[in-house]
């Protein structure tokens, strides 16, 4: 059995975080010591490297918490799990679109303003950010 | 009017609707054209689209239900649709 500390030394991960993914019903204790510390099994060690490598992979708590759910299930299938991980790389691959047309926005406004020393009240990037906040506003 | 259907291969209630969907889709108006989307093979599609989760169905290009529509949400858009391009014309 492991106590929080050799699971955290084990996983490169602190006791709070051990802690957190706890409260979020990641993982649990299989058992208290007789003084009441927490006991872990040496499964945990592989259910925390599934949750980190989750993570990694962009998976939310929630939807890390689903994937363990269907890895318990008898009934559950490798297509429920490719379902999940087709979704996140949807939204993956949509909030990279997004965060590039950001980019690009920015890309025009900091071509707009080529020039270094200019006092504030000229900026052409805060000008041009006025502009649009105007114009969202009629 | 274009159809799709973005899915992935091992969707069972994909599948299962839909060969539903089409039928009731290509009922519903004329001129309906079917396309099943796998969204893996077409992720680039799928994400101009704005699809987050699957199965989604899109008209026209335009993203309209983010899960399986009953058969009564299917007509009422197509139909809704059909009656706005007549107007237009």
């Amino acid at each position: 059995m492991l106590t929080i500390g050799k699971l955290a030394a084990q996983t490169d991960l602190s006791t709070n975080a051990l802690r957190f993914y706890e409260r979020e019903g990641l993982i649990q204790p299989s058992s208290k010591s007789p003084s009441g510390y927490r006991l872990y099994g040496e499964d945990a060690v592989a259910r925390v490297g599934f949750i980190k490598h989750a993570q990694h992979c962009g998976f939310t708590l929630t939807e890390i918490n689903e994937l363990l759910t269907l890895r318990a299930q008898d009934s559950a299938c490798c297509d429920d799990v490719r379902r999940l991980a087709v979704d996140k790389k949807l939204q993956l691959e949509g909030k990279i679109r997004a965060m590039k047309v950001m980019s690009g926005a920015l890309d025009l406004l900091i071509a707009e303003c080529p020039d270094q020393g200019r006092p504030v009240g000229d900026c052409p990037i805060l000008g041009a950010m006025e502009k649009i906040g105007q114009g969202s506003r009629t | 009017m274009r159809v799709e259907l973005f899915q992935s291969a091992g969707c069972k209630s994909c599948a299962d609707a839909r060969n539903n969907l089409k039928s009731i889709a290509e009922h519903a108006v004329p001129g309906v054209v079917w396309r099943d989307v796998d969204a893996v093979k077409e992720l680039d599609y799928a994400v101009e689209v704005g699809v987050m989760s699957l199965p989604a169905l899109a008209v026209d290009g335009q993203l309209v239900f983010s899960s399986l529509p009953t058969a009564a949400q299917l007509t009422r858009e197509l139909q809704r649709r059909a009656a706005g391009a007549s107007h237009g014309r």
